[in-house]
């Protein structure tokens, strides 16, 4: 997707889950409790992501109970759950691979 | 309880005194449970929380008596009295469990040593800054306090600064996880159901009743839920309209 008007690289969770480059996944579990405003500040505000990748996320929580919110290695997963439980949100790792992340 | 504006010194509402007493109460209520049931307190009084760390009073004095029974100890308790550090513990009251959960779903090992690592930073967070929440809510008091009407008859606001907010959110986040584990709402639609019942009750101008008996302490408890999910939604809205604002044009 070279083209101009693409400012932001698409990936999916297919892709996240699946990442070869990404061995390890965190992933954040949804609750009743945790705003759906909150959640997106939080994507927002800690991760970096835009509004459109942030509130698509958030949805995913939402409406599949789950989603994969970051990828990488199983360090840096480490900090993104411990940052997820510092700001109240259920996260888990777990290896891309591995079964029960889709 | 008004929604949060922002304003040139941070994020302003007005909330009620009681509002004010009442969430402060609660916030501190859930940093001694979360030290307790995290053991923080081990680390309290020394760099070495090592077995030479002599158990201080408190609970585990009055087990010592035989005023508390064995069944009734806590694992900071147990921690206490036999100088294991409990680093990495794992919580016993669910709500506590709600707030440092299991970093795996079905890696008791992973999630045992994520405990190990991580949760005393997770916990200690929290409890700084519940209880730095609970102390921007409480209301002047002395002699040089203003009065607690200010000027023009209204109460003053409770003011956010910018650079605390996201901790205040945290704090709004902890306190309503905590309060919803203890009234047992599992789903969106109970949420939802509660929410729509205080809200009428407020529209119908029905008073919170004082907790005499469960389901009055169940409804008290309600209304301080909806009322920190106000603030919290009202303090989002403008929290993130900042944050979209200071992004460069075109990123969405």
């Amino acid at each position: 997707m070279g083209s101009a008007g693409t400012a932001v690289e698409e990936d999916t969770d297919a892709d996240l889950a699946s990442g070869v480059a990404d061995p390890w996944v965190t992933i954040v579990w949804n609750d009743p409790v945790n705003l759906m405003s909150y959640v997106t500040y939080v994507f927002e505000s800690y991760f970096g992501y835009p509004r459109v990748k942030a509130e698509r996320l958030m949805t995913q929580v939402h409406k599949n109970g789950r989603a994969v919110v970051s990828s990488g290695g199983r360090e840096r997963m480490e900090v993104d759950v411990q940052a997820m439980h510092g700001f109240g949100l259920w996260a888990t790792l777990q290896e891309s691979g591995a079964r029960g992340a889709a | 309880m008004t929604p949060f504006r922002a304003m040139r010194r941070g994020y302003e509402a007005r909330f009620e005194p009681v509002e004010r007493i009442v969430l402060a109460r609660v916030a501190r209520d859930v940093a001694d449970m979360l030290r307790e049931e995290a053991g923080l307190d081990l680390f309290d009084d020394g760099d070495d929380p090592g077995p030479s760390t002599h158990p201080g009073p408190g609970k585990g004095q009055a087990w010592a008596n035989g005023l508390l029974a064995p069944d009734e100890l806590t694992d900071a308790d147990l921690a206490r009295l036999t100088g294991v550090t409990g680093v990495g513990r794992i919580p016993t009251d669910p709500a506590a469990r709600r707030l440092l959960p299991d970093a795996s779903k079905n890696d008791s090992e992973m999630a045992a040593e994520f405990r190990r690592l991580t949760q005393n930073d997770v916990a200690q967070g929290k409890v700084d800054r519940l209880e730095a929440f609970a102390a921007l809510l409480d209301l002047p008091t002395g002699d040089d306090a203003p009065s607690p009407l200010g000027r023009h008859g209204a109460p003053p606001p409770v003011r956010v600064p910018r650079e605390d907010a996201e901790q205040f959110a945290g704090a709004l986040t902890d306190v309503r996880l905590v309060i919803a584990e203890r009234l047992g709402l599992k789903s969106d639609d109970q949420v939802m159901q509660l929410t729509d019942e205080i809200m009428w009750d407020r529209q119908a101008g029905r008073e919170i009743p004082v907790a005499t008996d469960g389901r009055a302490a169940r409804r008290f408890w309600s209304g301080v839920f909806v009322a920190a999910g106000y603030a919290q939604e009202t303090l989002m809205d403008v929290m993130l309209a900042e944050l979209r604002g200071r992004r460069p044009p075109g990123a969405v």
